[in-house]
């Protein structure tokens, strides 16, 4: 028996001696700044800087735009293009910085550029690659161009010259997600380490563990004071703030409301997300204005605020937040009105509509902190005013075949749970997805609308402005096509040993070069 | 033997295939990947794109023969959410889980060992009480609620650990703890009751009364007997932990292929899910196979077969 | 014969043991049992009344009684035990979800233990090639991530109660089956199931008068403690969003829920967990009681007037 016994032992005691022989996580370091994510991000590659996960960790750290977007007011400021101007509807000049440098060495100039371009847009050099055959399905295009398409053209050595396939009024903007990497990065495939032009260079990346990033000493602008980044993710945010607290990590640029619970490291922040119930309109009682009126009446939205969501959320009166151009002022708060909604729904049930069929909430799951709470409560706000209604929470995936098309046939009166950002300065990157006749999340399909919306996405200027200012009325006062809840906030835990102020696109971007030591 | 491993191999081989098969069709269940792949606010054209670039579109029977024509060559394919080979990502995931799975099945082995042959040393003494009520306890308690409630409480407000991550031994003192916690209360169940069948049978009343000392007839005797069913249920354990380290992988940040596969499924990331199943199954099969020759080999009257 | 029954009756008198005790005084011998059934009795009550006449107080949200603490009646009996993030009766809520979580924890359990059970008997005794093939489906089964099956049980079909304890139920299958295969194995070499061979006891007869129950007592051992584990793995569920969704409840969703107010509102978790953990426990001291009361061996434990600790030498 004994000799049984210490056989099984052996197998057993084995991997109590290699457990202590584990990977050297990086030491901390009184120079370098960690960072603690949610999640680990799925790759680095620089033409995936616009999706969130990816750029927190590149966007203008590793690799830089020609322009770059002020999310205050969606201006935008010089970066690696040093001018630029119209030569016509399709086509701008810009004039770029000199003097820039990849990481490999590799000069910054206009033929560079155009090969950056390229690669990002998914066509070869010289040529474009017909879709559906290869390409690297960079989220800078499925995500910011869709079918517009935009081709580069070394002018001379630092001018050049972009022109799309259709009238684009701001390009200049528009080349604001757009990231440039170097000329030798491969472009058959995504790349985990990339090289760009930024004030730091990839250093390593330990899969599922960290990734550490290194100040450049050939960076073209002002050297920025942290020398290192190490950036790690935990999925709880309860352990992220207390990572923070105890001085394990420096930022935690997102946390639940209710863990900010330490005024003197956390920092509350619009975060340029837009909440709300998308009415699907096509389906009965829903395709009734009056019905989906008192939807709204029926909610108390002071009572969410400060309660299940933080109390700094703004009221939402349209898809925008109001730094974006296009954003309504005019447009007002539904107040909170219970008896005007059961008098609207009397009305709408005298004239034969069928009030009575029940409406299902769908919601997904984490979308944002507390969100399966906020459905529960408005849930119950909307059976006081005599819906019937019921609610799904669901897992990513599921969610996401419900929001976009097709549709599928015997769906029912849903209510989805949405989220929306666009810190990309306009309102162009928002509206025709959600509310063209042939957009991939539109409930809604009105001729006016689409007409008013392709007007607008030619204009430019003041004109520009006005005439989205009018398509969103029509969207929300017109049609009243959804639910509205907040213009949300997050919340950013930052250790006493740094100083850095979120702003709001500090959840897709956090610049490096921002942070000092106290 | 020899002839008896071979068919359990042979055996073991084909349910294994079976199981990849299973998992193929099961995940791809779940639905389609392009709508988790690309950015919500992609058009409908980038959609149906993606779907045809990567063979989404293609009806199941076609997928699967390229499947197979893959794992043929040893590719057990590419993971698009992680722009890695799938077989990489499992094949880096691993041993963290294993030594995890390791440390905490050795540390709750001996425990129970020694906390359940106390108490059947004396049973329905104080030690048997307390040590059953408490063992019973940690085997009921929520593994991430003590997991989160300890980083609340030993790191934050103690300050006596690090919150999460990898690293060295103050590291694993919570993440082995909180996933010791169950199988440490089963095995202290099953210890005791073995012990007592053990210590009522009659061969420890021959010893008895041969005037063997009681402490002797406890703690040998009777927990030879206890061995073979620790045997039986900790190969059960060794499974489940390999099974249940997602919790304790995902809230104390270690990169584990219980919290991979996970991962893998909610995102529809079909390859990684194939691998991760593939390479776990594999290593629980060997791990049953081993358990059933330990068996044969402590119980003699099994071996006469 | 008439001796021995002599020698017993005479030791049944000096002894003072009174046999044909009745289930009841059983109990009331063993106090912790005792308080273990009582508990379990208290619980059933919840579930079979508790939906119906706490319901509605279960649900009705209050958002400016949010995270109140237990302890105080000033809000009333129904806020002893405080209030959750949305304002709701913990106490009523803690009932109303005792339903789902006891249904589903015994449903999976049973099923479990039956089918595994049996299959895990007919594998250790029917030969050798039947043995082969249920151990390898049994292993099939057992490497398949119980998780992963979860989720993917959950995401074709619905996240229902019935689904939950089919998934639930497949996943400890091969737990009841390996080890009753075990102990059969074990048992079948025994001289008793030789004597009962030799006088001429069909397989049938054999596995079910003489193996079960030998096998049974290690089975109800696990099935205590998997109780535990199948709340807890609806609770593990729930905790990564795969679970019963809301507007459903169960002690796990709730555990699950609260996590996100550990270190303001502690009771959102600890109190569903409590719950769990006391539930476990009471079916624990009642299974071990029964335990005690199937085997004659120990049974005399109990039949003994005083309930003295350690082992009685002969």
């Amino acid at each position: 028996m004994k000799e049984a016994r210490a056989a099984f032992l052996i197998p057993a005691l084995l991997p109590i001696a290699l457990g202590f022989v584990t990977t050297n996580v990086q030491a901390a370091d009184a120079n370098m700044v960690t960072v603690v994510m949610s999640e680990e991000p799925e790759g680095l590659d620089g033409c995936n800087s616009n999706r969130s996960t990816v750029g927190r960790v590149t966007k203008q750290n590793i690799v830089e735009t020609l322009t770059e977007i002020d999310p205050k007011d969606g201006s935008i400021t010089p970066r690696l293009a040093t001018s630029w101007s119209k030569v016509d509807d399709k086509t701008w000049r810009f004039k770029l910085r000199e003097g820039v440098k990849f990481h490999d060495g590799a000069s910054f100039n206009a033929a560079n550029a155009v090969l950056a371009i390229a690669r990002t847009m998914d066509t070869t050099s010289g040529g474009t690659k017909s879709r559906g055959t290869g390409g690297l399905d960079c989220e800078t295009r499925t995500k910011s161009f869709g079918d517009l398409s935009i081709v580069g053209k070394a002018i001379d050595e630092y001018t050049l010259e972009i022109s799309a396939n259709k009238p684009v009024p701001i390009l200049p903007t528009r080349m604001g997600v757009v990231s440039l990497s170097s000329p030798n990065t491969p472009t058959d495939k995504l790349v985990l380490s990339p090289v760009g032009t930024g004030p730091y260079k990839f250093k390593s990346w330990k899969s599922g563990q960290e990734i550490v990033l290194e100040r450049f000493d050939g960076y073209w602008g002002k050297k920025p004071v942290v020398a290192k980044a190490r950036y790690v993710w935990r999925s709880e945010s309860a352990v992220r703030a207390a990572m923070v607290k105890v001085g394990e990590a420096d930022i935690a640029p997102n946390i639940a409301v209710q863990d900010a619970t330490e005024a003197s490291m956390d920092f509350s922040y619009p975060n340029s997300e837009t909440t709300r119930l998308r009415i699907d309109m096509s389906q009965p009682p829903l395709d009734d204005k009056r019905v989906r009126m008192a939807l709204s009446y029926a909610i108390d939205r002071e009572a969410i605020r400060g309660s299940v969501l933080s109390k700094d959320v703004l009221h939402a009166t349209q898809i925008v937040v109001p730094s974006i151009n296009g954003h309504n002022p005019a447009l007002k708060v539904v107040p909170y009105d219970l008896a005007k909604a059961q008098q609207l729904l009397a009305a709408a049930k005298a004239d034969g509509v069928a009030v009575d069929k029940q409406l299902e909430i769908v919601g997904r799951i984490n979308i944002y902190p507390n969100a399966t709470e906020t459905m529960e409560v408005m849930m119950s706000m909307l059976q006081s005013a005599g819906f019937k209604v019921k609610l799904r929470m669901l897992e990513v995936g599921e969610w996401l075949d419900i929001l976009t098309k097709p549709y599928a046939e015997n769906r029912g009166p849903v209510l989805l749970q949405a989220q929306h950002d666009n810190n990309n300065g306009d309102a162009v990157f928002s509206v025709f997805n959600k509310y063209a006749c042939g957009g991939a999340q539109s409930t809604v399909c009105n001729k006016q609308l689409d007409a008013q919306i392709a007007k607008a996405s030619t204009l430019s200027g003041a004109e520009r402005r006005s005439a989205w200012q009018e398509v969103l009325r029509i969207i929300n006062e017109d049609i009243a096509a959804d639910v509205w809840m907040y213009h949300m906030v997050g919340y950013s835990r930052v250790g006493n040993r740094i100083n850095f102020t979120p702003s709001i696109s500090t959840n897709s971007e956090l610049h490096l070069e921002d942070i000092t030591f106290k | 033997m020899l002839s008896y491993l071979s068919r359990r191999i042979a055996l073991s081989a084909v349910a294994l295939i079976g199981l990849v098969v299973a998992v193929f069709f099961l995940a791809r269940l779940t639905g389609d990947p392009t709508n988790l792949f690309l950015p919500i606010d992609a058009s409908l054209e980038t959609r149906k794109e993606f779907a045809q670039k990567h063979g989404f579109d293609r009806p199941v029977s076609e997928q699967f023969s390229r499947f197979v024509q893959q794992v043929a060559t040893g590719d057990l394919g590419y993971s698009m959410r992680k722009q890695r080979p799938a077989l990489e990502l499992v094949r880096d995931a691993y041993p963290t889980t294993l030594k995890l799975a390791g440390v905490t099945l050795t540390l709750a082995i001996v425990l129970a060992v020694i906390v359940g042959a106390v108490a059947a040393y004396r049973p329905g003494g104080l030690f048997d009480r307390i040590g059953s009520v408490s063992s019973l306890a940690a085997a009921s308690a929520p593994d991430f609620w003590v997991a989160i409630s300890a980083i609340l409480l030993f790191s934050v407000t103690l300050g006596w650990f690090p919150t999460s991550g990898l690293g060295d031994f103050p590291y694993w003192v919570m993440p082995v703890i909180v996933l010791m916690l169950r199988p440490f209360g089963l095995l202290v169940q099953v210890v005791r009751a073995s012990m007592l069948d053990a210590l009522a049978s009659a061969y420890v009343k021959t010893a008895r009364a041969k005037g063997v000392r009681e402490r002797r007839v406890v703690f040998v005797h009777a927990l030879r007997n206890a061995c073979l069913s620790v045997v039986t249920v900790a190969g059960d354990l060794a499974v489940g932990l390999i099974n249940g380290a997602v919790i304790v992988e995902t809230v104390f940040g270690w990169p584990g292929i219980g919290k991979l596969m996970i991962d893998a499924v909610i995102q529809r990331d079909f390859p990684t899910v194939q691998a991760a199943v593939l390479v776990t199954a594999t290593a629980i099969f060997i791990l049953n196979i081993v358990i059933d020759l330990l068996y044969v080999t402590l119980d003699p009257r099994v071996r006469h077969q | 014969m008439s001796a021995a029954n002599a020698s017993s009756s005479v030791s049944a008198e000096s002894v003072n043991i009174r046999r044909g005790l009745s289930w009841w005084q059983l109990l009331w011998r063993d106090k912790f049992a005792f308080v273990g059934a009582m508990w379990l009795v208290c619980l059933a009550a919840c579930v079979i009344v508790g939906p119906e006449l706490l319901g509605k107080e279960a649900g009705a949200i209050n958002l400016r009684a949010r995270n109140l603490a237990p302890g105080s009646l000033e809000q009333g009996w129904l806020m002893a035990l405080g209030s959750d993030a949305l304002g709701r009766s913990m106490l009523a809520r803690l009932i109303v979800a005792s339903r789902n979580t006891l249904l589903i924890a015994l449903s999976s359990v049973l099923v479990a233990m039956l089918v595994g059970g049996a299959l895990g008997l007919v594998a250790g005794y029917v030969g050798r090639n039947v043995g082969n093939v249920i151990m390898r489906l049994s292993d099939i089964v057992q490497s398949f991530p119980s998780l992963l099956l979860a989720v993917i049980v959950l995401y074709v079909l619905e996240p229902a109660v019935e689904n939950l304890i089919i998934v639930l139920a497949i996943t400890r299958i091969p737990s009841y089956l390996r080890v009753a295969r075990a102990e059969v194995l074990e048992i079948r070499e025994r001289v008793f199931v030789d004597a009962a061979r030799a006088l001429g006891g069909s397989r049938f007869h054999i596995l079910w008068r003489h193996i079960t129950p030998v096998v049974l007592p290690t089975l109800l051992t696990i099935m205590t403690v998997d109780f535990a584990i199948v709340m807890l793995a609806e609770s593990g569920l729930s905790f990564l969003g795969i679970g019963i969704q809301p507007p459903e409840i169960t002690w796990g969703l709730m555990v699950a829920q609260g996590r996100n107010y550990l270190s303001q509102a502690w009771w959102l978790a600890f109190l569903p967990g409590l719950a769990i953990m006391l539930a476990t426990l009471a079916a624990n001291l009642l299974s071990s009681w029964i335990r005690i009361v199937m085997d004659p061996v120990q049974r005399w434990r109990l039949e003994v007037g005083s309930h003295s600790g350690g082992i009685q030498r002969d």
